[in-house]
């Protein structure tokens, strides 16, 4: 067994996928400790980009420095897309008198220049709607504020009215280390507002548990079924090669949602889901145990022991089982993956776990599509819970394959 | 003396294992085949055998590797050929093989008629598959095999079947040289005795011009050939003709080979059965001198220094052994 | 003789398919009846959650007393758990599944036959071609190794690994809120009423694209690795030696080696049918494609039994067809197989 464990590590694909499986499964045990906030804390108000976000009034309240660089370059950029650019031109070009050659919209500094010259807001625009009348009185004023090098005004609530409190130069900068309040979200914020990162790294651990639950579950039915049917032989054979087949062509998912469905609501807890998931997904595991065994059974090693008047459990025990073990940690891998995948399946369709106290990795993709995340450009409340799924059920399928590579010689190249 | 259909002079090859160790299988194997003779080759598993078989195909790709020494068949030097050339010009028109394994050599999902168009068709495209389905039946009947078994799947035949019909197809292009590799070892005795019917039957009819068959069971050969050939760790230790071989041995190793077999045959109640202790050597790294001086009884200590040299006798025969002849003989007398 | 021989293997193959055809009818039976019997084993009482939601704001509890009695009349609950059976299978007979809940009054076999074909055209195709390609790409890579082993494999078994409905999302965002280059979703543009007109079917298979190409990828991977280590094996088969020894060109050896490692492959169409299934159904529903997935989920949203319990029934049978078809496809076109089953005569 030690030997057999040494050559597993040998094998790069097995090594790959363990060292892959190991990195997720650390992140999920260690980021929410590590994190700020719990994984069901509305921290903000909605879809809320990644990054990290510093509070305004800290920001405003620190002691700037002068420097020595023009932002307003910077700030235009992000105020003037080439689409405002046309809709500029557009308004000189229609209400400003200005000839269309002689708008150069690469040339953002006379671009800039002429509109300043020409545009009002009390012209008469005929021909635009309201809003677009709107549109351009909101993209003056971004012009204009970008390109203010005076300064902001500070001021408060006093006695008399607004109070002056502090001017802010144009050119004031602050260290972003020097701002208190600050929130990270390097995944941003779902639709509730969660943080992605701590949710999502909770999602993985809870995930994994019903995984490894319907993984055991299975497991173990199938294991005892294969055992019986392939070393009793005779009827119960019969019988038990009859389910099995029945199962595994009668599809998994089938009994999955029926059974689902039918336990209503809150009775559903992830590990009841995980149990479901295991007593559907046993016959796989139970057919390849089966013609293990069948190939055991005649070994000189076995019909020893019978003869030698060794009880069934015995001789199950110490004649077939350290010879099956390694199929057996095989398909317990294999089962732990599509545990998983069944998992976000059935939170997919709406009948994963029924809870508001822990999330799976299901139960978050079920959310991107019901707030529309996708549609809504939210690509981070969908696609790291995407890529988690794949890793996680890519490792544990490489670490299948490399323990294959390992037991059957012949299929090493 | 015939036209000798084919020589091999001093041929090297070697193959390479999975972990990269050179292995000399066959290491300097002269011989002669002449027009209508059939050779047998005889030795113990591991000696180097079917690698030699393999080697006398011309046709070499990994694990195998061609080394040095010239394969002329009737008049054609083979051995400086391309690969390619090789396989259009001389594989199953010049030379035939026939595999040990010969259950898993047909394609399983192919009809056997279908096959031996593709093998046609290397050689000549003008035939039409009406032409090579009557050559084919023509064939298949005059060697006693059911036309049938033409439009069968390889699945559906049974282990005798398939090895003859492995030979019917071996020979349909009438091969000069047939190499043949155990081909009836894997088989049944029924099975067994229709084989080597059939490998005679191809001999008479002319359907192939010469043959070496490789074999561990001496008696076969003594049946099927007209020269036996010993083989003892990659080389030839000696070559006679098959009564000669079976009834006077010269070589201690061909003594001992022929002593460890029973040949149901007259005159062979005198011969003791004794089997030769140790094992062959490592083909890796070969022993130097002699290669079976470390399990021969009658070895001296120079036996295990200098390479010995291949001794021709009797006008027609060859042993590899530092003694002569009538020194062996007279110790084996001794010996009883 | 050559007739009579022919005879016999026609009545044994006759005998093998009627056996297995008997079998795939008692599997049929076996789903039925989990189909009948899971929705009703379970604790808790559906009736009542059904005539809860479907009262909810109504304050007055007989009225509610009253939904309770009429759905228990109309699944026919009143009755025993074997006339229950007896009726259902009855109905079943004459294609009734009965009425669905969240679009009443149609019936659940309607909604079904609408929604059948979306699936099957959707998921057949996608099942042939990802099967196609990555058969190809399994080739490819026993001939080529490296390269092709390092880089190209790992990439698909990665997205053979990627959940369907997760690629959907993936794709959903690329292609339309970030490139807008396709729908978003739906078989077909809203303001389209199907017909037999070019602009119909222009717009079916513009949003038939995306769903497609999910299946296709998710596919590729697994009937990749497949077929790479039957090819090496098959590589390594003695024929192939033997070939070569006849003067037969690589070029002609490859087909033989293709063609051996590509028909047992074929089983793995039906089990690739039956396990991926599920997730392509969601995926549909992602894609907010007409088929069973979608409909199923309405029918688990809607908390409408029969249509669910329709839905499930269909997808076994699906399955099953499938399964079927291929295990007499394949002992057809392969020897092997045929020999074997023969045998077991």
């Amino acid at each position: 067994m030690l030997h057999q464990l040494k050559q597993a590590f040998t094998n790069p694909k097995f090594l790959v996928g363990f060292v892959l499986f190991m990195l997720m499964l650390l992140i999920s045990l260690i980021y929410p400790l590590l994190s700020a906030f719990e994984p069901l804390d509305m921290v903000t108000t909605g879809f809320t980009a990644p990054g990290t976000y510093v509070s305004i009034a800290d920001v405003a309240n620190s002691d700037g420095i002068g420097m020595n660089v023009d932002a307003s370059a910077g700030r235009l950029a992000s105020v003037l897309k080439d689409e405002d650019r046309e809709k500029m031109k557009d308004w000189m070009v229609r209400f400003g008198g200005v000839a269309e050659g002689d708008i150069d919209l690469s040339d953002t500094e006379a671009l800039l220049e002429k509109w300043q010259a020409t545009y009002d807001p009390a012209v008469p625009q005929k021909g635009l709607r309201n809003a677009d009348k709107q549109a351009f009185v909101r993209l003056d004023k971004d012009i204009k504020a970008a390109t203010n090098s005076d300064g902001l005004i500070l001021a408060a609530k006093g006695e008399d009215g607004l109070e002056e409190v502090k001017t802010i130069a144009g050119n004031t900068y602050v260290r972003t280390g020097d701002v208190v309040s600050k929130i990270v979200m390097p995944l941003g914020a779902d639709n509730f507002g969660a943080d992605v990162m701590t949710k999502l790294t909770s999602s993985i651990a809870v995930s994994l548990r019903i995984g490894l639950l319907a993984g055991v579950i299975a497991t173990l039915i199938g294991l005892t079924i294969g055992l019986l049917s392939g070393f009793l032989g005779g009827w119960v054979d019969n019988f038990l090669t009859f389910l099995t087949n029945i199962f595994t062509v009668i599809p998994s998912f089938v009994i999955l949602i029926l059974i689902a469905n039918a336990i209503s609501g809150t009775a559903r807890s992830p590990m009841l889901v995980g149990l479901i998931i295991g007593l559907t997904a046993w016959p796989w595991t139970a057919r390849s145990v089966r013609s293990q065994v069948l190939s055991l059974r005649n070994r000189d090693h076995v019909s020893l022991s019978k003869l030698s008047g060794h009880s069934l459990p015995r001789i199950i025990l110490q004649d077939i089982l350290p010879y099956v073990a390694s199929y057996v940690v095989m398909a317990l891998i294999l089962q732990i993956s599509s545990g998983i995948l069944a998992e976000a399946q059935l939170s997919m369709l709406g009948l994963g776990p029924d809870t508001t106290t822990t999330v799976t990795l299901g139960i978050m993709m079920n959310w991107a599509q019901k707030f529309s995340a996708v549609l809504g450009g939210a690509w981070w409340a969908f696609v790291p819970v995407v890529i988690s799924v794949a890793i996680i059920t890519f490792s544990l399928n490489l670490m299948n394959t490399g323990l294959d590579q390992v037991f059957n010689p012949q299929l090493r190249d | 003396m015939g036209k000798v259909m084919l020589e091999v002079k001093d041929l090297k090859t070697k193959y390479v294992t999975r972990f990269k160790e050179d292995v000399f299988a066959v290491d300097g194997v002269s011989l002669k085949i002449e027009e209508g003779k059939s050779l047998g080759v005889a030795g113990e598993s591991g000696c180097g055998k079917s690698t030699l078989a393999l080697s006398l195909i011309g046709y070499y790709f990994a694990p195998l590797h061609y080394i040095s020494g010239e394969i002329i068949i009737d008049g054609q030097n083979i051995s400086g050929m391309k690969p390619d050339e090789v396989r259009k010009k001389v594989l199953g028109t010049e030379v035939a093989y026939i595999p040990q394994a010969a259950m898993n050599a047909l394609n399983p999902t192919q009809k056997i008629i279908r096959f031996i168009e593709d093998v046609i068709r290397v050689h000549d495209k003008s035939l039409s598959k009406k032409d090579i389905y009557d050559m084919a039946v023509e064939r298949f009947r005059i060697l006693g095999l059911p036309p049938e078994v033409l439009e069968k799947h390889a699945v559906e035949l049974s282990g005798g079947m398939k090895q003859r019909t492995v030979i019917a197809i071996s020979t349909i292009l009438s091969p000069k040289v047939l190499i043949a590799d155990e081909p009836s070892s894997a088989l049944d005795v029924t099975s067994q005795k229709m084989v080597i019917k059939m490998m005679r039957e191809l001999m008479e009819k002319g359907f192939i011009k010469s043959m070496i068959f490789i074999t561990h069971e001496l008696p076969l050969l003594y049946n099927v050939t007209d020269d036996i050939m010993v083989m003892y760790a990659g080389q030839i230790v000696e070559r006679g003709t098959a009564k000669e071989m079976v009834f006077d041995p010269v070589h201690p190793y061909s003594k001992g080979l022929m002593g460890s077999i029973i040949v149901p045959e007259e005159g062979t109640r005198d011969v003791k059965l004794e089997a030769i202790p140790g094992t062959p050597p490592n083909l890796k790294h070969p022993p130097d001198g002699c290669r079976f001086a470390p399990r021969c009884k009658y070895a001296k200590p120079e036996c295990k220094v200098y390479d010995v040299p291949e001794k021709d006798f009797e006008e027609h025969r060859m042993y590899r052994c530092i003694y002569d002849v009538d020194y062996l003989k007279e110790a084996y007398g001794r010996n009883g | 003789m050559k007739n009579s021989d022919e005879v016999m293997v026609l009545k044994g193959f006759i005998k093998y398919y009627g056996k297995r055809i008997i079998w795939y009818v008692i599997t049929l039976v076996v789903a039925v009846f989990l189909n009948f019997l899971l929705p009703r084993l379970m604790p808790g009482d559906p009736v009542k959650a059904l005539a809860i939601q479907a009262t909810q704001g109504v304050t007055d509890p007989s009225v509610q007393q009253k939904m309770i009695e009429q759905y228990t009349r109309e699944f026919g609950l009143d009755k025993s758990m074997p006339e229950q059976l007896v009726i259902y299978v009855g109905k079943l007979f004459q294609g009734d599944l009965g009425v669905s809940l969240g679009q009443y009054p149609r019936t659940v076999a309607d909604i079904l036959g609408s929604s059948v074909g979306w699936s099957l055209a959707l998921q057949i195709p996608a099942l042939f071609v990802g099967w196609i390609l990555g058969n190809g790409l399994g080739a490819v890579a026993a001939y080529l190794r490296k390269g092709m082993d390092t880089v190209v494999l790992p990439i698909f078994m990665f997205i053979s690994n990627i959940p369907a409905f997760g690629l959907a999302f993936i794709l959903i965002y690329l292609f339309n809120v970030k490139w807008g280059i396709a729908p978003s979703g739906g078989g077909y543009a809203f303001n389209l009423i199907p017909a037999f007109t070019p602009e119909f079917i222009g717009s079916v298979l513009q949003h038939y694209q995306m769903p497609f190409w999910t299946m296709v990828l998710i596919a590729i991977g697994g009937q990749a690795i497949g077929m790479r280590s039957m090819s090496i094996y098959e590589l390594n088969a003695d024929y192939v030696k033997y070939s070569r020894f006849l003067g037969i060109k690589d070029g002609k050896i490859i087909t033989y080696v293709f063609r051996n490692a590509m028909l047992p492959q074929i089983t793995g169409l039906a089990m690739s049918f039956g396990t991926s299934i599920g997730g392509n159904l969601v995926a549909e529903m992602v894609y907010s494609y007409p088929g069973i997935g979608s409909t199923m989920f309405k029918a688990i949203s809607t908390r409408d039994y029969p249509l669910l319990s329709g839905c499930t029934l269909m997808i076994t049978i699906m399955v099953l067809i499938a399964n079927l078809v291929v295990e007499v496809l394949y002992g057809v076109i392969d020897p092997r197989v045929k020999a074997a089953q023969m045998e077991s005569e």
